[in-house]
């Protein structure tokens, strides 16, 4: 196991694609410290910006981070194996393009977090940004599969292009939740801002909490008693299911619940 | 000596008017024909502002020192240099000219580059990016266009000449003007305030009529029905070209999103669950969809009241999804409307030289992207930058406090011509000329059509185009980095040295 | 200036007619010259070397508002593709629409000098010359949209050629243009109101006349201006099935323009999307045979081809219509239309040439099958009409397809098995010669811009160079055809205007390249008087004073003075 904490605090961001437990296999400590970094425009090794240390008798997890990295961007891009623990907050774009492998952080994490990720878990155990597992500006291709959980909120846009894979979320979500997303599910056990699910053609999201505005481009479809989020989670309803987004002709669904959304009672009418 | 000097473009807006007549009278402009109100304020007089810097600044101890411009250039880019990531923003009152020697600058210096576009309309660039857009240059709607429609935004008070020029009250070749019916209009509205006022002062106790609160003020569109140009105003407030619109359609703060989605149904003639969206009623909405798909060529054009209040982007995003829903059924065209004169060149000459329109990060040797990541407001609020140049905008004025104070944290650059906000909080002031009244150059119109801007008057002795400026960072810039390179090989080798001795 | 002489080398020269002879080029002052002083010289040992003249590449959107709308849609794209600033180079981004300097670099390395940027809105033109003026090593030129142009219709509607002549010798000018491009003849107008024509024969609305009246009449005023390069055809119906048909009808329309002297007068571009056959998409198939055909038995016309390449690429063109159509069929997220007053319109829509996808497949087969199937390689110029088919960089892939028989059968054996069935390849034997591919790359390019002193190697002749490691003696291109394709797409030199500016592999100098535009002398000029100010007042948004393209917004000119016979 590779221990690192940072060496002061950082005031400008840090772009540490290579702390990645890929790039760490196979490599001595030496090697590892001299791997190059970014602070600002300044180029860093990692040895500079970082303390560096390793415990062969621990196996995973394979990278252990410790303090505040939340100005150190694309931690785990791209991993394919192992797994990584944060033990703080961390910057943004952690785990993009995840293929494999395992991210914990114990705290918060940034925008892009499990963006267009493949593969892989990413638990989150503080609140997560804006744009968590959505893709990258002007990419149509979002997350394909793995597994997202947030104890804490999430922000805007999150889980847009959702193509696969589930995201659970145990606080409340931000706006454009499940934008455009074709498959995959999306569930928030608290509440849920404004616009979900807009463009969405496909998947579901199920919401335990208040919606706060249903789009109005959601048609009613039926009151099913209870929905499965994945192999090993069932939730009790009775749920409120609406179709849309109609106006992209899209199949995709909105489960809601029907204890804690009594202002949706008025869709019961066209039932 | 008085010359008048013909087709001068005006340096304000978006429109970009290449129309104006100035007189020029000892080096002064003292007349303006064919310009509006704003154009007049600025190029007769805002000009010649006594609030204008005419020498480079320093601060020293705390205080603004006038300094030789060498030494101000050398400061500036010994605090760019120094810095680990400094920020470079504004650009949007400045020619393409200079805009792109700035881009040089930023890769030079490895670091973040952002235009006032991410205040104003990068949201519309990065709705165009989701989903693209239907479009025409304003000629086409001059020409063409029998619907218009504006969406959360005034021109009559932001573009003044915007109906004029390119739209409603303009003769096209297949759609004439309706500024006849305009002024028959204001007639009618003007008799009736004489009834008003004659009421008034018969009656002891006048109560004028309460202010509308969120909802339709007028009834279903009848006035649509017409033939000939229509208008139609989508806005949170009456606005002055609501007041000349055919039809004005109040939603609520922040409901758009919701609005576009039940329109988009209505487009695709699908039947909606709910009765009203953002307070207007959906038969009301029913109305004017139907007159959208009946007209030849419709255009919408929206503002800052789109891009900047809650959805941003993804408001724009629904809005082309609309426009383009509209192209199934008939031919419909959606265009922002860009605010500074040269936003749109901002984003051209950014994007030509790196596929990027804003938002731009060198840090890596190559450019990145990423609104949200790079664009100077959250770069700011986050404290991610060590060093901050301004050109030609004022952060100061239209920033949040905490973006300030986190900017002022560190060293700041400014070139602006005048003492604004931003200026006078500077560590090194650059005096800069007009662009546009002093300085020639490009300039990008909203619909992306190149203008030559005109120089009309000399600038004030020893005030400098702002391409200068930039242009001599950016040599002082490779001067220092050379130097340092210098002395980090000797120091490189002189370790070897002591290397091979041990 | 230094002087540089190419000893030992293969040289390809079809222009004078020159086939891999060993023999030493010399170049001074930045021209091709009898010879130099071999002591002064900077000599390049080109011993198993190939050498030909500079590429000339006649159709690649490579700058211009339409292509710059297209960078600022595809983010997605340049992630994938970002180029590091160096100490010589600037950076950027690639993929499909690379950034400007990132373009010069890229076709520089393949040994390209010279490109032309084929769709310049007249409106727009001064942006175009922005951008080219920031593609350094390469020279270039613009072609004007002038087929939709009302001034142009107008005129040719009222039977007034010499009329009509006069305006276009001035918008040459007044754009700093090279040729006039026609894109979908009185589709973009009828566009205008959402609307298309779909033969040659559909009157445009509101102009009393034809798409076929604008094609022969703009035709005939191209011969009356004395223009270097015929018009420059994008067809009626373009990207429709069955279209080879419409393309057969523009091509005869313009025999009656022909004078029978072997001097082209039309050049019909990216011709892979106008020969479909079939009814419909669901019976979809190749129209290259008959086109061919018609090409083998007729010399009034070149073509270009507009490969397809298989890439995650950018399709944007003037022919709004087509890009709507394109956006109809479904499955795209992004679309972008962009018209323009009084001239032209435009569209975009990302794009991605699938192998399994049949169409795809078929438009890929058809690209090569007409590059086969026509005899004359004079008559050809090589393009994937960047970035519509395909990037330019992928240039080497075509040049294997066409070499080698080989490659091509790999690449088909990957493809829908749809189209495996359909492809007319399996039943062509030809391989184009090395000295084949000089011509669909150099020699007949500039020959058909009318480029005299490019795409060739004699005494006189600009000194661009570009040197590839082939060595035609030792090496079957058609067997081992990877080594050659590698070698196209990265130069060991490559000497642009008598300078090196790539040696073994790498950039090293930069230099702006010249544009190159037309100044057309009518006998009588155009008359600019008040009633044509009026006009123009009316038709554009644009003063008259503030519309041409001045001298400021070009670089390095060479301006090229045209004599017309009107």
């Amino acid at each position: 196991m590779i221990t690192i904490t940072p060496k002061r605090i950082f005031d400008v961001p840090i772009q540490a694609t290579c702390i990645n437990a890929d790039v760490f296999t196979g490599k001595t400590l030496e090697e590892i410290k001299k791997l190059p970094i970014t602070e600002g425009k300044e180029n860093l090794i990692l040895d500079e910006a970082f303390n560096i240390s390793e415990d062969t008798a621990v196996e995973t997890p394979n990278i252990t981070l410790i303090g505040d990295f939340s100005k150190v961007k694309r931690i785990g891009q791209g991993m394919k194996t192992g797994e990584i623990i944060i033990n703080g907050n961390v910057g943004m774009h952690t785990g993009e393009k995840l293929a494999g492998g395992k991210i914990i952080v114990n705290g918060n994490s940034d925008g892009w977090t499990g963006s267009e990720m493949k593969k892989g878990i990413i638990e989150i155990h503080g609140d997560a940004g804006d744009y968590t597992a959505s893709p990258f500006r002007g990419t149509c291709t979002g997350m394909k599969g793995g597994l997202i959980t947030v104890d804490g909120n999430v922000g805007s846009n999150v889980g847009c292009y959702l193509q696969g894979g589930t995201i659970k979320i145990k606080g409340s979500a931000g706006r454009f939740l499940g934008h455009r997303m074709t498959d995959g599910t999306i569930y928030v056990e608290k509440d849920c801002a404004s616009r979900a699910g807009p463009f969405m053609t496909g998947g579901k999201i199920i919401i335990t909490g208040a919606v706060e505005l249903l789009m109005p481009t959601f048609t009613i479809d039926s009151i099913k008693p209870k929905v499965k989020v994945d192999a090993n989670l069932t939730v009790q309803g009775p749920f409120y299911v609406f179709l849309g987004d109609i106006a992209e002709r899209g199949t995709g669904k909105i489960f809601a619940l029907k204890a804690t959304n009594p202002a949706l009672v008025s869709y019961e009418k066209y039932l | 000596m008085v010359e008048i000097i013909k087709s001068v473009v005006c340096p304000i807006c978006g429109c970009l008017c290449d129309d104006l007549e100035v007189t020029v009278e000892n080096n002064e402009i003292v007349k303006m024909k064919n310009g509006c109100a704003v154009c007049e304020a600025k190029m007769v007089h805002g000009y010649k502002s006594e609030e204008r810097i005419l020498e480079p600044h320093i601060r020293k101890d705390g205080k603004l020192v006038p300094v030789s411009m060498d030494e101000a250039i050398y400061k500036a880019a010994q605090i760019l240099t120094d810095a680990k990531y400094p920020l470079l923003f504004g650009w949007t009152s400045s020619a393409s000219e200079t805009q792109h020697v700035g881009v040089e600058l930023a890769e030079e210096l490895g670091c973040a580059l952002d235009n006032c576009c991410s205040v104003c309309h990068g949201p519309s660039v990065m709705a165009i990016q989701e989903i693209g857009i239907p479009t025409a240059t304003l000629g086409q709607i001059r020409h063409r266009a029998d619907l218009l429609v504006y969406w959360a935004c005034d021109p009559w008070s932001a573009h003044p000449r915007h109906v004029e020029r390119y739209t409603a009250f303009t003769d096209g070749r297949f759609e004439k003007s309706e500024f006849k019916e305009y002024v028959q209009k204001l007639k009618g509205k003007a008799s009736q305030k004489k009834v008003e006022a004659a009421i008034r002062r018969t009656q002891v106790r006048y109560q004028p009529s309460p202010r509308p609160q969120a909802a339709v003020v007028e009834a279903p569109p009848q006035s649509l029905a017409r033939d000939g140009r229509k208008m139609v105003v989508f806005d949170v407030r009456k606005t002055m070209t609501a007041e000349v619109a055919d039809y004005f359609v109040q939603v609520e703060p922040n409901s758009d999103y919701e609005i576009f989605g039940a329109m988009r149904c209505l487009v695709n003639d699908q039947e909606l669950d709910v009765d009203k969206v953002g307070g207007v009623p959906v038969d009301y909405l029913k109305e004017v969809v139907d007159v959208m798909v009946n007209a030849n060529f419709g255009a919408i054009f929206f503002g800052l009241g789109l891009t900047q209040s809650v959805g941003r982007f993804r408001n724009i995003e629904i809005a082309i999804a609309m426009t383009r829903d509209l192209n199934r059924k008939t031919k419909f065209v959606i265009s922002p409307m860009r605010g500074h004169f040269n936003v749109t060149g901002a984003n051209t000459v950014f994007a030509w030289q790196t596929g990027y329109p804003f938002a731009l990060d060198f840090s890596q040797g190559y450019p990145q992207y990423n609104p949200g990541e790079f664009t100077a407001n959250d770069l700011l609020r986050r404290g991610d930058n060590d060093a901050t140049l301004v050109i030609s905008a004022d952060p100061g004025a239209h920033f949040p406090k905490k973006s300030i104070q986190n900017m002022m944290k560190h060293p700041l650059i400014t070139i602006n011509p005048d003492w604004n906000a931003i200026s006078r909080l500077g560590d090194v002031v650059f005096p800069a000329q007009w662009c546009g009244i002093e300085q020639a150059g490009t300039a990008y119109r909203m619909d992306s059509i190149a203008i030559s801007l005109k120089k009309v008057v000399e600038a004030p002795k020893g005030v400098p185009p702002d391409e200068e400026i930039i242009r001599r960072i950016l040599e002082e810039v490779r001067v220092i980095k050379t130097q340092k390179n210098k002395k980090e090989e000797e120091k490189g080798q002189g370790q070897q040295n002591l290397e091979k001795k041990m | 200036m230094t002087e540089i002489l190419i000893k030992n080398g293969f040289v390809i020269d079809p222009l004078n007619k020159i086939d891999c002879q060993k023999m030493d080029i010399a170049i001074k002052d930045g021209r091709i010259v009898e010879k130099v002083n071999e002591r002064d010289a900077k000599i390049i040992d080109a011993s198993g070397l190939t050498v030909m003249a500079g590429g000339v590449d006649l159709h690649s959107h490579i700058a211009g508002s339409e292509v710059n709308l297209g960078r600022m849609l595809r983010p997605d794209d340049h992630v994938k593709d970002a180029v590091r600033k160096t100490t010589l180079t600037r950076s950027g981004t690639g993929y499909s629409i690379p950034s400007t300097y990132v373009t010069g670099y890229r076709y520089s390395k393949m040994g390209y000098t010279t490109v032309m940027n084929p769709s310049m809105a007249a409106m727009k033109a001064k942006h175009a010359h922005e951008e080219l003026n920031d593609i350094p090593l390469i020279d270039k030129a613009a072609f004007t949209l002038l087929g939709d142009w009302w001034f142009a219709l107008e005129t040719i509607a009222k039977g007034d050629l010499e009329e009509c002549a006069r305006h276009i010798a001035w918008m040459i000018r007044a754009t700093r243009s090279y040729a006039i491009k026609i894109v979908n003849p009185g589709g973009l107008e009828s566009w205008g109101f959402g609307r298309n024509v779909h033969s040659l024969d559909d009157e445009v609305p509101n102009f009393a006349l034809t798409p076929r009246d604008i094609v022969t009449g703009l035709a005939k005023v191209n011969t009356m201006l004395n223009m270097p390069h015929t018009i420059h055809l994008h067809t009626n119906n373009l990207g429709v099935p069955g279209n080879y048909k419409t393309t057969i009808e523009t091509m005869q329309a313009l025999e009656s323009v022909y004078k029978g002297d072997n001097k082209p007068v039309g050049h019909i571009t990216h011709i892979q999307f106008g020969s479909f056959a079939g009814d419909n998409w669901a019976h979809f198939k190749s129209g290259a045979a008959e086109i061919a055909n018609y090409l083998n038995s007729h010399n009034h016309m070149t073509i270009d081809i507009g490969q397809v390449t298989f890439a995650d690429t950018t399709t944007m063109t003037a022919d709004g219509p087509f890009e709507f159509s394109l956006y109809e069929l479904g499955g795209h997220n992004k679309w972008v239309n962009s018209d323009v007053e009084t001239e032209s319109s435009g569209g975009i829509i990302p794009f991605h040439f699938k192998k399994k996808n049949a169409v795809n497949a078929i438009q890929w087969s058809i690209g090569l099958e007409l590059s086969l199937l026509i005899k004359d390689p004079w008559k050809v110029a090589m393009t994937t009409d960047h970035p519509n088919g395909g990037p330019f960089y992928h240039y080497p892939r075509v040049f294997a397809w066409l070499y080698s028989r080989k490659a091509r059968e790999a690449t088909l054996k990957k493809c829908n098995k749809k189209a495996q069935r359909k492809s007319l390849l399996p039943t062509i034997d030809r391989e184009y010669t090395l000295y084949e591919i000089a011509i669909i790359t150099r020699a007949g390019n500039a020959k058909t811009l009318g480029l005299k002193n490019k795409g060739h190697l004699g005494i006189g002749a600009e000194a661009d160079v570009a040197i590839y490691n082939i060595n035609p003696e030792t090496t079957d291109i058609a067997q081992d055809y990877k080594p050659a394709r590698k070698a196209f797409s990265n130069a060991t030199y490559t000497i642009k205007d008598g300078e090196i500016v790539v040696k073994d592999k790498e950039l090293v100098a930069i230099r702006p390249g010249r544009t190159m535009w037309l100044d057309v002398q009518t006998k009588e000029p155009l008359r600019i008087d008040e009633e044509l100010k009026r006009k123009f007042k009316q038709y554009w948004t644009i003063e008259f004073d503030n519309y041409p393209v001045t001298d400021h917004y070009i670089k390095v000119p060479e301006k090229i003075t045209i004599q017309a016979s009107v």
